[in-house]
């Protein structure tokens, strides 16, 4: 039987993929794979958490429901956010996207 | 439990070679698209995890909207930013933050790893007996969490809305 530690250690390297994608990459479409693939490992714990409970508890399921739901509408937001940076800058490498600084 | 003809060791191996694999591909390929690609692989990844967690409702939700909706949204998005590709998806290691950002990430997987590893003598490791099915998930949503679903029905008809307006194009 798979142990509790195993799913708290992958979803510890997809939390960790997702950050070095979050600091390194320049194009948004990249930093918006790194965000959904860190919401990925928050979901895997609270799925494997809520499993491993003892009674079994449901609530862990039902948050990983409204997690799944806010990253849907997450990217919807954010990818329209990208054609309007880009439709503006024509560019979306976040490093050139300077017109905010002062 | 899941009923799987095959152990759910081998299948966890599997399932994390493919997540992990899946989402260091999304990040590292070349093409845009390729990565939205391994994404979606990465996230079927995920939606097996679910299976094995005993939360097959969790799959399909997984699929359906990760798989059928972010992922095609993403491609779409792709299709209509194609213009600029090449440098912008190389990572920038040479830059302080670059490099700073690769220590960090790995220093906090290994530290979470670690942590774990260490607290994994207090943590269950056998899967209780659990009779909860997919039938339990409604009620527990409308009847035990029934105010964040009415907040999440407004939040998501927010957001559609707010899609909307900024990616309307005006004339």
């Amino acid at each position: 039987m798979v142990a509790l530690t195993s799913y708290l250690i992958v979803s510890a390297a997809l939390l960790g993929i997702g950050i070095y994608g979050l600091t390194v990459k320049r194009n948004a479409i990249r930093l918006l794979f790194a965000v959904e693939i860190i919401v990925n490992a928050a979901n895997l714990n609270f799925a494997a958490f809520t499993r491993y409970m003892n009674p079994p508890q449901i609530s862990g399921q039902v948050i990983v429901f409204y997690s799944i739901a806010a990253a849907a509408m997450e990217a919807a937001v954010g990818l329209a956010l990208i054609l309007v940076a880009f439709r503006l800058n024509s560019t979306i490498d976040v490093k050139k996207l300077n017109k905010l600084k002062g | 439990m899941v009923s799987l003809v095959i152990p759910s060791d081998i299948s966890f191996v599997v399932l994390t070679a493919v997540t992990i694999i899946g989402a260091i591909i999304a990040l590292q390929a070349k093409e845009l698209i390729y990565g939205a690609v391994a994404l979606a692989i990465s996230f079927i990844g995920v939606a097996g995890f679910f299976t094995l967690l005993d939360a097959p409702y969790l799959a399909m939700l997984q699929i359906s909207i990760y798989v059928g909706a972010v992922v095609v949204l993403i491609l779409f998005t792709i299709m209509l930013v194609r213009r600029e590709q090449g440098e912008e998806t190389n990572p920038r290691t040479d830059t302080p933050e670059g490099s700073m950002g690769i220590w960090l990430a790995g220093l906090l997987a290994i530290a979470i790893s670690g942590v774990v590893a260490l607290a994994g003598t207090s943590l269950p490791t056998e899967t209780p007996a659990s009779n909860l099915t997919v039938s339990d998930l409604g009620p527990a949503l409308t009847l035990q969490y029934p105010v964040p679903l009415i907040v999440l029905a407004l939040l998501l008809s927010a957001s559609l809305l707010g899609a909307l307006v900024l990616a309307k194009v005006e004339r």
